[in-house]
């Protein structure tokens, strides 16, 4: 088996479960890799990303069971967190199975093992993440992470869905998530764009085909992206107008 | 107070017993100023939790919140652990005793034995593994269980057939056969008595058929089928064929509530509960449907919040059935018919997979002759026999109990109480504080944050755990080629006191900045290996470890290369996150040495005034005019205890105590700072004068009172009334409303308690209507009396006075929630309405008076939930930071809570909890400075978009919106958990020794071929 994992694991729940299942001899397969952080609160979407891009096949997180975080709370954010990171995975073609989110006690010793082989199996099923394939959508993947935006919807998903916003009104968490998703998707579009424009001054159908998008959605989404000032129009190449990035 | 003359007494401590609340008291005491011996029988600490699956009622896993306490005792400074030993006597009196202990030998050297587990693969010998109680087998070279501290090994002897194998193989040297017993003398101040308990041994119950049927078991021993480091690794199978039992049955009261086939007419408090938690846990792993079924006399479930698990265990289809169990018998190959006698009278029968016997507590005999060897008396239970009002004091001054040998209990009563008798021990010793303590001294930290990073790598053997998989010389040696790796060696164990000695010297000699060890696991071996580093004068926080063990070796057994490159790995790694690490400093901050104590009701009064014996000055704040509180209004205990006398010397005491200031007529009006810190304003007296008051804590002691019911008739008739104003006539009999010359009194529980509006059991009102119906019966033995309830919820010792009401002919009628009583007035005439539940229909008694056992409802404590920042449930009590093993600490630290403010309770139970606060509280002052700062966040108030987004997700509350409109942490609070720093849109917060760029790199270095 070919394929490496990288596993974050907190240091309360699962990663005394790790410890456990080697005390007690539970084998696993040993192209996992382990980073331990305190909570798994600590692990922001981007290093589950920056892992895919910097040569990882998949990324495991590993928390305390819900009710169970030694910092009360922590892992309810770090499920919001990986579930949006496996949906924009799933819409880059990507897939969303090369991001799993599990739950192991200081107890669970063998969980973690058969966790971690069922986990890798179904990884090696899906064989080495592409590289070449998918670098564009890794590193636009990777700036979507970084728009405030997004970190700004996530960080509040708990506040406005289950405490109230500013009106005293709870949100419905089916439509904030729905909301969510296509916020998500809204900023990954216009980071592919502006990885695509990196290879120089392209067409919205040269862009499209980089972006593996319907055109129709990168002309949009380019709007977007021209009046936040990062792209504009470099002139025509006969009838088709070139853009380029643009500002900081 | 202290009853020894100053610097008269030891500044030390005898815990007996290594539980849970035998190492909270040893916590609270080390962390206070006093050395603790912590001794117990058995070679490893933790007791009876460390082998229960989930903890109600919060369902968490037992194993994840005790093993961080047993690494805490294991490791701390000012506790020494003495294993296998047991107290043979005990000399002297209270401030200054002798006892002399017997150590058993253990035959593996604690020193030297890396608890790799080789002496346990090859022992041919096994017994039964009480651990997992003897549903599997262990061998005669043993640990208790994998978490277990200390982590050693252990010799059986009893098993142990001496054949020499394990010596052979222990690669450390640390088996020895010619171990021998020791006596040692040790001079302590108090005793702290936490030896637990035994749970009934049900196999001479010949009706049950424990010892006969496999599918039978205890509840311990369902906890360790439920486990998943238990024998069955947590599926849920029945021991017989190891199927998937489709049907259980829990019989309670197994050992407890009878006299017939054991000794215990006691209830056991804690096996209804714990019941329902099993058969929802067991609900949760079963494959289908399960059928669960919990036969019982009365669901005594009257702890914190307890009701609604037992309403949800309802709703998930849990079955209760009130019954008698009268046989378990075979069917078939290994079913069980279970017969019992339903509450109609009617004998009935069941078939079941399986069935799980709710076994009690009991009081060993080795535990009686411990007793019997202190000189402490017991009471006709054989539990400790302790005062009403100072439950944590034994019958020999200087010797305090807590835990399961003070009375049947759960784990957060065990707690409180343990912290209770640490406060009791505390204040006795005052004079003596940290006069026998240890404290390390270091050499001078050498600032190396201008340097290039020189990074030692040593990497571990362990014995053949590492070396035996993994290629340790080809590790060692790709280590040398990682950039700034100046120094490599490995070791046959790398945590061996000699190869700590030299470790540090080699760092000195080679100028060695930063340490990376690849070994086990940082979870047991970090804090170690930064003590190695500061006694090489480094920064604790300039180390990193490579678990090429737990997570390496001992997993990839049978694929060596591949463990060997991963090692490698996991090398490479650790060298990359070393390079990148920092310095972080530790600040000592001063704490305020006083307390802020709201409510002067008997908690409130025993927590100021153990504070102020402890030597610490204590603010006492009441609302009312006088103190007292609640407590005033009850004449008597159960036991038949005067509470007044007491209620007006604790009064006196504060009263005229130098250290304590009392403000009447008194409310907070503003609170500010932080933990050791705080500086609250308050109104006080007639005029509302005003008074500034630093403190480094605060106790929470705000009280409760009785509900004014609106249920019965209450307010229509004055023969309506609650059991408080009952009490007040039965003590002070009106001349022409003498109680006495009632000629029959019906008492109605449950009145605003257990219904929608306070889903939660209010706990002491059975005791108090039981109690009043005593003294009623006293007075005029000819008194009809009808207590109509809905489960006599007379827990641990309460269960004497039910016993005797019933005995004296007290008539208690049980009602269903659909067929209420009620109550009927017609002009001065009484009488009341009520489904009998034996004759299965309505009667109508005439009554002279009707008594409403009300409920007991928090006060108003709006304000200063709000000022203090501190969470309430539903109905108003405050919640605790958690419910198991923090029950009188709030999550925001140097605040705590206790009494009636925390939950309904009775006196004694209150004076427990103040006990445990001022202990709390103690503990937090004691240490007189706060290291604060390390691995915690810190904004870049430049990149600061004020959004909110940390305000919102942090679950302590820590960050806040400042003066300039950024977001301020305060690195005396934050908890280092990074979950604001993963979510801040703008990326301006950083978690110091988890930083983005560190955790980046360790990804980049964790790839092979980079």
């Amino acid at each position: 088996m070919s394929e490496v994992i990288l596993a974050f694991l907190c240091n309360w729940c699962s990663y005394a479960g790790a410890d456990l299942a080697g005390v007690s001899r539970f084998q696993y397969p040993p192209s996992i890799r382990v980073l331990r952080t305190m909570c798994s609160g600590r692990v922001d979407p981007l290093f589950i990303v920056e892992g895919l891009r910097s040569g990882f096949d998949a990324v495991f997180v590993y928390g305390c069971h819900i009710g169970d975080c030694h910092y009360l709370e922590g892992n309810f954010h770090t499920s919001g967190r990986v579930e949006t990171v496996r949906k924009l995975l799933e819409f880059s073609g990507i897939g969303a199975d090369r991001v799993q989110l599990r739950w192991v006690s200081a107890a669970e010793g063998q969980e973690f093992a058969r966790s971690v082989s069922e986990l890798t199996e179904a990884v090696h099923g899906l064989g080495p993440l592409d590289r070449d394939r998918f670098g564009l959508h890794l590193s636009a993947l990777s700036q979507t992470f970084e728009s405030s935006r997004l970190r700004w919807l996530l960080g509040m998903e708990r506040r406005l869905t289950e405490i109230g916003n500013v009106y005293d009104e709870k949100i419905d968490k089916r439509k904030y998530e729905e909301m969510l998703g296509a916020a998500a998707i809204e900023e990954y579009q216009k980071a592919l764009i502006l990885e695509s424009l990196l290879q120089g001054p392209q067409s919205v159908r040269e862009i499209a085909a980089a972006c593996g998008l319907p055109v129709y959605t990168i002309s949009q989404r380019l709007a977007d992206v021209e009046k936040a000032g990062k792209a504009a129009f470099q002139g025509f190449e006969g009838n088709t107008p070139k853009f380029i990035r643009s500002g900081a | 107070m202290s009853n020894s003359k100053a610097g008269s007494s030891k500044g030390s401590v005898l815990v007996v017993g290594a539980g849970v609340a035998g190492m909270q008291a040893s916590l609270d005491l080390a962390n206070s100023g006093y050395y603790v011996h912590l001794a117990d029988k058995s070679p490893t600490i933790g007791g009876i939790m460390a082998q229960l699956d989930k903890t109600f009622p919060t369902n968490d896993c037992a194993m994840c919140i005790i093993s961080p306490k047993l690494v805490e005792v294991g490791r701390h400074l000012n506790i020494n652990i003495l294993c296998n030993s047991e107290v043979q006597s005990l000399e002297g009196e209270a401030g200054n005793f002798t006892a002399t202990l017997k150590t058993h030998p253990r035959y593996i050297d604690l020193a030297s034995c890396t608890a790799c587990g080789q002496c346990r693969s090859v022992c041919p010998v096994t017994a039964v593994n009480e651990f997992n109680q003897k549903l599997d087998l262990r061998e005669a070279a043993y640990m208790r269980y994998p978490q277990a501290i200390p982590g050693g090994f252990a010799i059986d002897r009893g098993i142990c057939i001496g054949c020499g194998m394990c010596e052979k193989v222990c690669l450390a040297g640390a088996v020895h056969y010619d171990d021998q017993p020791r006596m040692t003398e040790i001079e302590v101040g108090a005793v702290i008595l936490a030896p637990g308990n035994e749970v009934f041994d049900p196999s001479g119950l010949d009706t049950l058929n424990y010892a006969k049927f496999p599918n039978v078991v205890t509840s311990i021993e369902f906890e360790r089928i439920l486990s998943a480091s238990g024998p069955y690794r947590g599926s849920l199978m029945r021991p017989y064929d190891r199927q998937e039992p489709e049907k259980i049955a829990w019989i309670q009261c197994v050992g407890s509530r009878s006299t017939n086939g054991c000794a215990n007419s006691y209830c056991s408090a804690v096996c209804c509960i714990y019941a329902i938690k099993e058969a929802v846990i067991a609900k949760e792993h079963a494959h289908h449907d399960l059928d669960c079924s919990i036969f019982f006399m009365d669901m005594r479930t009257y702890g914190k919040e307890f009701e609604q698990y037992y309403n949800r265990a309802k709703e998930l289809g849990v079955k209760f059935i009130r019954s008698r169990v009268h046989t378990i018998e075979a069917e078939g190959e290994a079913d069980l018919k279970i017969r019992y006698t339903a509450e109609d009278g009617e004998l009935r029968e069941d078939v079941f997979d399986m069935a799980v016997l709710s076994t009690g507590f009991e009081v060993g005999l080795e535990t009686v002759a411990l007793a019997d060897r202190l000189g402490i008396d017991l009471n006709k239970h054989n539990y400790a026999a302790t005062d009403v009002f100072m439950p944590v004091s034994t019958s020999r001054p200087g010797v305090y109990v807590c835990g399961t040998l003070q009375g049947p209990k759960d784990i957060p009563q065990s707690v409180m109480e343990a912290s209770g008798a640490a406060a009791a021990g505390g204040a006795l010793l005052a004079e003596s504080r940290w006069t026998q303590t240890r404290t390390r001294e270091y050499p001078p930290k050498r600032d190396v944050s201008s340097e290039p990073a020189k990074i030692g790598v040593f990497v571990c053997n362990c014995g053949i755990n590492i070396g035996g998989i993994v290629d340790v010389a080809a590790v060692r040696e790709y280590a040398r080629t990682l950039p700034n790796v100046i120094h490599v060696e490995d070791n046959l164990f790398t945590c061996s006191q000699d190869t700590q000695v030299r470790m540090a010297e080699v760092i000195r000699q080679k100028g060695i900045n930063r340490m990376v060890v690849a070994a086990c696991t940082p979870l047991t071996h970090e804090p170690l290996f930064r003590e190695t580093l500061l006694e090489a004068g480094l920064n604790k926080y300039l180390f990193d470890m490579a678990n090429i063990r737990n997570q390496d070796s001992w997993v990839h057994m049978h694929e060596r290369a591949k463990a060997t490159e991963k090692a490698k790995v996991l090398v490479r790694m650790s060298v990359a996150r070393a390079a990148m690490l920092k310095q972080l400093e530790d600040r000592k901050v001063g704490i305020t040495q006083s307390a802020l104590v709201v409510g002067g009701g008997v908690a409130g009064l025993n927590a100021a005034l153990n504070l102020a014996g402890q030597g610490f000055k204590a603010f006492l704040v009441e609302k009312e005019t006088r103190l007292g509180g609640l407590a005033e209004k009850i004449s008597r205990t159960i036991e038949g205890t005067n509470v007044k006398p007491y209620i007006d010397g604790l009064v006196e005491q504060v009263r005229t105590n130098g250290s304590i200031e009392v403000l009447t007529q008194a409310s907070l009006t503003s609170f500010k700072g932080y933990k050791g810190n705080f500086t609250s304003t308050v109104e006080a007296g007639p005029d509302k004068a005003e008074h500034t008051i630093e403190h480094g804590v605060a106790i929470l002691a705000t009280g409760a009172h009785e509900h004014k019911p609106v249920e019965y008739g209450y307010g229509t008739n004055e023969r309506i009334m609650t059991q408080l104003e009952l009490d007040e006539m039965i003590e002070h009999p009106p001349a022409e409303k003498d109680p006495g010359k009632w000629k029959r009194v019906v008492m109605i529980q449950c009145v605003g308690s257990r219904n929608k509006q306070n889903p939660d059991c209010s706990r002491i009102c059975c005791q108090s209507a039981v109690k009043h119906a005593l003294q009623l019966k006293e007075t005029n033995p000819e008194m009809e009396i009808y207590i109509l309830y809905r489960d006599m919820r007379m827990y641990g010792m309460l269960e004497d006075y039910y016993m005797e009401a019933r005995r004296n002919g007290i008539v208690f009628a049980r009602f269903d929630t659909d067929k209420e009583p009620e109550v009927r007035t017609n002009g001065t005439g009484l009488a009341v309405v009520f489904s009998d539940h034996v004759l299965q229909r309505w009667v109508k008694i005439a009554a002279d008076a009707v008594v409403l056992s009300a409920a007991t409802r928090a006060n108003d404590t709006d304000a200063i939930a709000s000022q203090l920042k501190v969470p309430r449930n539903a109905n108003g009590f405050f919640i605790e930071a958690h419910a198991k093993l923090r029950p009188v600490d709030f999550a925001s630290e140097g605040i705590f809570l206790c009494g009636t403010a925390h939950s309904p309770k009775l006196i004694g139970e209150s004076v427990t909890q103040a006990l445990a606060a001022a202990s709390r509280a103690g503990s937090f002052l004691a240490g007189k400075t706060l290291s604060v700062g390390g691995a915690v966040a810190h904004v870049d108030g430049q990149r600061c978009a004020a959004c909110l987004v940390c305000v919102r997700s942090c679950p302590y509350n820590i960050p806040k919106i400042n003066e300039e409109q950024v977001s301020e942490i305060n690195e005396a609070l934050c908890q280092g958990c990074g979950t604001c720093v993963s979510e801040c849109p703008a990326k301006a917060i950083e978690l110091s020794h988890y930083e983005h760029n560190q955790i980046l790199a360790s990804i980049h270095a964790l790839l092979a071929g980079h």
